[in-house]
């Protein structure tokens, strides 16, 4: 047996370190929680100089997955990780990474796929891969985590397939537990074992032609291919569950079982409920009663023949599921155990119940009244558990009556902020000031869960106090969602939808369209109506696309972007609009990194080549400009087609500084020309506000000293890093100003 | 200490501790050096984390540990409903009945206290615990440079009976001596005093009878698969005006000089909290929006207000000085103010900003 050493981590955690032990050459990632801090772990380790892993932050998780991909073809060792949202939105790749045989490793942190959004964890997601064509190892311990992702490298490159490591998001992935790692490195990557490639890509004598155009009778065999290798696989698993197991002195199995051998109920469930179940089994046997659990390591291929052998004598069984397949009365696990009783010639008598969903707890009682569910002859043989009918409405305060009367448009038309064309044709607007539209009802009510300091409201009620006419908005998953739509409560006053953050402007478009629709037949009162999508700086990175695409297609909406220049609400990752050399959670600040390598994305620009009607960059340091902004902004949206506004927006908490500092914080941005107030309208470009021109313009250092992100770029060390930035930023800014002059 | 260990396991299967702080306090920190310390030098098992939510400073976190002898393995995963040990990093918690959920006869409690809250603090203690500590970790934590989670782990320390004094300063110097060198011997100093100050406030006598757990309060889920519209859409616009967010002040409220005011709107267009109400008033004879006063039960105390304010209208106030808030007013759009509505008291959970600062001093440990 090698030498190991303790440790003291959560799943991510020793994920992280089985990954730098490896030795891998790149890993494409983009940031969803539950299983982000495996990149952010190593990113810290990438800046303390302890691995020289390529660590690529995607603009999604799409694209992290066609990074993996072309790396993978490239022959490198390559590394993913993901969970929910993020695995579903790169599902359509995973066929692609199997079916033309690269092998790689990702690690799924299991979380909960659902309409509301919620980020706890159960198993709907992982259960999406079954028909991927991806072996699937289920690790039900942190330690597992450890030694599953070091099997899963050598499984992938024996049988030439990709492989998952799933585990329990926040139960395995954030649980901190002893376990044991190896104290060399070298140990690891002498069981992992030379990397070889059949058909090296770069070999230019030899060309391949990678990802040929395939139909009838190719695919089928090209199919079949894939079959054989999970066969493969099948039969590989336990010599590498043997060798590691010399190793480490830890062998596993595929189907894992407590108390099972002459077990008459068995309880089978798959990750850490599988441990707390064990429990419950003890409590069990104290009464009696010849209780068991179950639980497989190995999803696929599907260890049927030893699962077979653990439940044989079992006369009920129960299959406790953390999802469901809707209508086929049970989740995949139960399906599966089903088929596999009635291939193997089982006769235990089988019963389902989903639990757990959304990461409601599992406790050791649970597992006992199961059992005794299964038991029950009464009881349905399917069944969720856990679910609470609800009371009807009576004390409780939000059964009262409304809080709020309904913000009619006599209530909001106070005609404080008003918007005409002029002979030329552009918007120009009267009002505006704070004192007069302060008497605009705010469309959001208090007691939203923003952070003290939070600059997104403050964004929100700038751009709704200059907004008239009534206000439909759409919000991007983000900070400024999580924080206002806090079930069983919400902020909102006016209609309210959110949308995954890679498809806000879409739905949008979708949803404006009907409005428009409806309000030509009748079926709606006529009357302007704003659509707004809120969005963050995170949401316009995965969601780019969809917001340049519904901007091209012209639909009358407003676009509005809060840049606090960070995916804030998940810890800080790097963003594409994050100041170059900020520190973040992907982009650590240590010997051999000083940050965020790239320049920060100049998004008005980006849009102002869809050729729509008005873009905007605002302040809370400039509040009548803004106002004023949000104004023509919602006119240009309601009259002629898309409008984009966005505005550099404080986050206290990982811009690091003071709350009650932050409006002076953004006045600084501003003045240093790092976020230029400009508009372009119907495509000529003005400068709202010139710090040059009138002696108030400030190094960019100035700025970046005031936060604790961006604060070391002000020392000797960073010199160069602070240089090109002011160089960017300058570039970027004489180059508005040069459009202006020409009316470009 | 070994024998208060094996007499411990003896009776059950895992030592179990919850913690009850708010974000910004270092609980997080504290539970993971907690549970560290048990594999690193206490030869225990042991497993620990944190109640889970999005990123955010001022809300109520929870905090689970769990010990077993070294041979054991810690199966269950949920979280810990009957701890041995309760710690309180707040006093304000105690009004919180969730914090109490599953508390008996046998479990432990060290609440943080200010001087002169001891008793307030102690009147909302259930009555069927019996022991009861105290320690004033904000004081120890000022005089010492430190911060409240190193007093507390000090005061862990002692009242668990089972760790030496050395282990404890060690597991923070392997935590902190690496992150924050020059703040260390500050930690280690508030690690002492928390240890040597925790003191008893409550020993009742053993019974001898077994006292059951206390009642869990009730949740207050009332929508269910059958209440609940369809599809997780929210009929209910604009209630998340019943949330109380006066916990999040960190001591501080933003006071109103009304005469000084000028009517400039400024504090209204800086608040994330739509705490200012504005309404159709004159102001030196003219017709204008005049501000009327502040919704302190939404206020954060964020102070962006008063960092704006052009006359010093609004000034920075400590909250305890200021228990009744001139110009309180309950958010005036409402149709009805509901009875809980009042005056929102000085129950600042955080009165301490020696964490955030430190965090920002340095440049940030993101």
């Amino acid at each position: 047996m090698e030498q190991q050493v303790t440790e003291y981590a959560s799943g991510n955690e020793i994920a992280a370190i089985a990954i730098k032990q490896i030795g891998y050459d790149l890993m494409g990632y983009y940031p969803i929680t539950p299983s982000t801090q495996i990149a952010e772990n190593l990113d810290d380790m990438r800046a303390k100089g302890e691995t020289d892993l390529i660590m690529i932050a995607a603009e999604g998780e799409h694209s992290a997955a066609g990074i993996c991909y072309g790396a993978s073809v490239g022959g490198g060792r390559v590394i993913n990780a993901t969970s929910a949202n993020g695995l579903l939105y790169a599902l359509e790749q995973f066929p692609v990474q199997s079916g033309t045989r690269y092998p790689m490793v990702m690690n799924v942190a299991c979380r909960t796929v659902s309409g509301p959004l919620s980020i706890k964890g159960d198993h709907s997601d992982i259960m999406f891969l079954l028909n991927a064509g991806w072996p699937i190892l289920f690790a039900h311990t942190v330690q597992q985590v450890y030694d599953f992702n070091i099997i899963a490298l050598r499984l992938a490159e024996q049988v030439r397939l990709p492989v998952v490591v799933a585990y329990d998001g926040f139960f395995t992935s954030h649980q901190k537990r002893r376990c044991m790692r190896f104290a060399e490195d070298k140990v690891v990557r002498q069981f992992v074992g030379p990397k070889k490639e059949p058909h090296p890509f770069f070999d230019l004598d030899n060309p391949v032609t990678v990802g040929s155009y395939m139909n009838e009778p190719d695919i089928i065999n090209n199919r079949y291919q894939l079959h054989l290798a999970m066969r493969q696989a099948d039969g590989l698993l336990p010599k590498l569950f043997a060798e590691y197991g010399a190793l480490s002195g830890r062998e596993y199995n595929k189907v894992e079982g407590y108390l099972h051998e002459d077990a008459q109920e068995l309880l089978v469930l798959i990750g850490s409920s599988y441990e707390t179940a064990k429990e419950g089994v003890d409590d069990m046997r104290k009464h009696g009663r010849k209780a068991g659990a179950v639980t497989l390591n190995v999803l696929r291929p599907f260890p049927e023949k030893e699962l077979a052998a653990a439940c044989s004598h079992a006369e009920r069984m129960l299959v406790a599921d953390r999802q469901d397949s809707y209508g086929a009365w049970g989740g995949n696990l139960s399906l599966e155990v089903r088929a596999m009783l009635q291939r193997t010639g089982g006769r235990a008598i089988v019963k389902s119940l989903v639990y757990g969903l959304g990461g409601k707890d599992f406790f050791a009682e649970d597992a006992m009244h199961m059992l005794d569910y299964a038991k029950d002859p009464k009881s349905p043989d399917f069944d969720y558990y856990g679910v609470t009918e609800g009371t009807a409405c009576g004390d409780g305060d939000a059964c009262q009556g409304n809080f709020f009367a309904p913000l009619t448009r006599e209530r909001t038309m106070i005609g404080a902020t008003v918007v005409e064309r002029d002979n030329a044709g552009d918007a120009q607007v009267r009002g505006g000031t704070l004192n007069a539209t302060a008497a605009m009802p705010k469309r959001l009510a208090p007691g939203h869960g923003a952070c003290p300091g939070c600059g997104i409201p403050v964004n929100l009620n700038l751009l709704s106090r200059a907004i008239e006419d009534p206000i439909i908005f759409l919000f991007q998953t983000g900070c400024g969602m999580i924080v206002t739509t806090p079930y069983p409560r919400t902020s909102f006053k006016v209609p309210y939808l959110h949308n995954l953050f890679q498809n806000g402007a879409a739905t949008l478009s979708g949803l404006a369209e009907i409005c428009y629709r409806k309000q030509k037949n009748g079926e709606l009162p006529q009357g302007d109506i704003i659509f707004v999508m809120v969005s963050g700086d995170g949401g316009m990175d995965i969601g780019m696309g969809s917001a340049l695409g519904t901007a091209l297609r012209g639909h009358r909406l407003l676009l509005f972007e809060y840049d606090n220049g960070g995916y804030m609400n998940t810890g800080y990752q790097l963003s594409y609009s994050t100041p170059k050399g900020a520190r973040s959670s992907t982009s650590h600040v240590g010997a051999k990194q000083y940050g965020k390598t790239f320049f920060h994305k100049d998004m008005p620009r980006i849009m102002a080549a869809t050729g729509i009607p008005y873009i905007a960059t605002a302040a809370e340091s400039n509040p009548t400009d803004f106002i004023r902004k949000a104004a023509k902004a919602a006119h240009y949206a309601k009259s002629e087609g898309t409008a984009y506004l966005k505005a550099l927006s404080a986050c206290p908490l990982n811009w690091n500084d003071m709350p009650a500092t932050e409006r002076k914080v953004v006045a600084a941005g501003v003045d240093c020309c790092y976020f230029p107030l400009f508009e372009i309208e119907r495509g000529v470009t003005r400068m709202s506000y010139e710090p040059d021109k009138t002696g108030k313009k400030i190094p960019v250092t100035d700025w970046l000293a005031m936060m604790g992100r961006t604060k070391h770029l002000c020392g000797e060390a960073y010199k160069e890093i602070a240089e090109s930035l002011q160089r960017e930023v300058d570039r970027r800014y004489q180059s508005l100003q040069r459009a202006a002059e020409n009316r470009m | 200490m070994e024998d208060c260990m094996e007499q411990i396991f003896a009776k059950k299967d895992y030592y179990e501790i919850r913690l009850e702080s708010i974000g910004g306090l270092g609980a997080n920190l504290c539970g993971k050096m907690v549970g560290e310390l048990a594999v690193r030098y206490l030869n225990l098992n042991s497993a620990g984390f944190s109640s889970y939510g999005s990123e955010k400073t001022g809300t109520p976190v929870k905090g689970y540990i769990r010990f077993c002898p070294p041979d054991r393995e810690i199966r269950v995963h949920s979280p810990i409903v009957n701890p041995d040990l309760l710690v309180i990093f707040h006093q304000a918690l105690t009004n919180d009945q969730s914090v109490w959920k599953g508390c008996s006869a046998r479990t432990q409690v060290i609440i943080a206290v200010d001087q002169g809250q001891e008793e307030a603090a102690l009147d909302r203690l259930p009555a069927d615990i019996q022991t009861c500590y105290a320690v004033n970790a904000r004081q120890i934590a000022m005089e010492t440079k430190s911060r409240i989670n190193v007093v507390m782990l000090g005061a862990m320390a002692k009242v668990m009976g089972f760790v030496a004094p050395e282990h404890v300063r060690q597991i923070c110097r392997d935590n902190l001596g690496r992150k924050y060198p020059a703040a260390l011997e500050g930690n280690l100093k508030g690690l002492d005093q928390g240890y040597a100050q925790v003191r008893t406030v409550r020993k009742y006598p053993e019974t001898g009878t077994k006292k059951e757990a206390s009642a869990a309060p009730k949740d207050s889920q009332e929508w269910g698969y059958v209440t609940a519209p369809i599809g997780g859409v929210n009929p209910r616009a604009g209630s998340t005006v019943t949330a109380d967010l006066s916990p999040s002040r960190q001591g501080y409220v933003p006071v109103f000089i009304k005469e000084r005011c000028i009517n400039c709107g400024l504090c209204d267009s800086t608040c994330p909290d739509m705490v200012f109400q504005f309404a159709k008033g004159t102001f030196k004879g003219k017709e204008m929006m005049v501000n009327r006063g502040l919704d302190y039960y939404h206020c954060k105390g964020c102070m962006r207000c008063v960092d704006v304010c052009p006359v010093n209208a609004l000034v920075r106030g400590v909250e305890a000085e200021h228990l009744e808030k001139q110009y309180f007013l309950p958010n005036q759009d409402m149709l009805r103010v509901p009875d809980y509505y009042v005056k929102a008291g000085p129950d600042g959970y955080v009165t301490s900003e020696s964490y955030l600062t430190e965090k920002r001093m340095e440049g940030g440990e993101v």
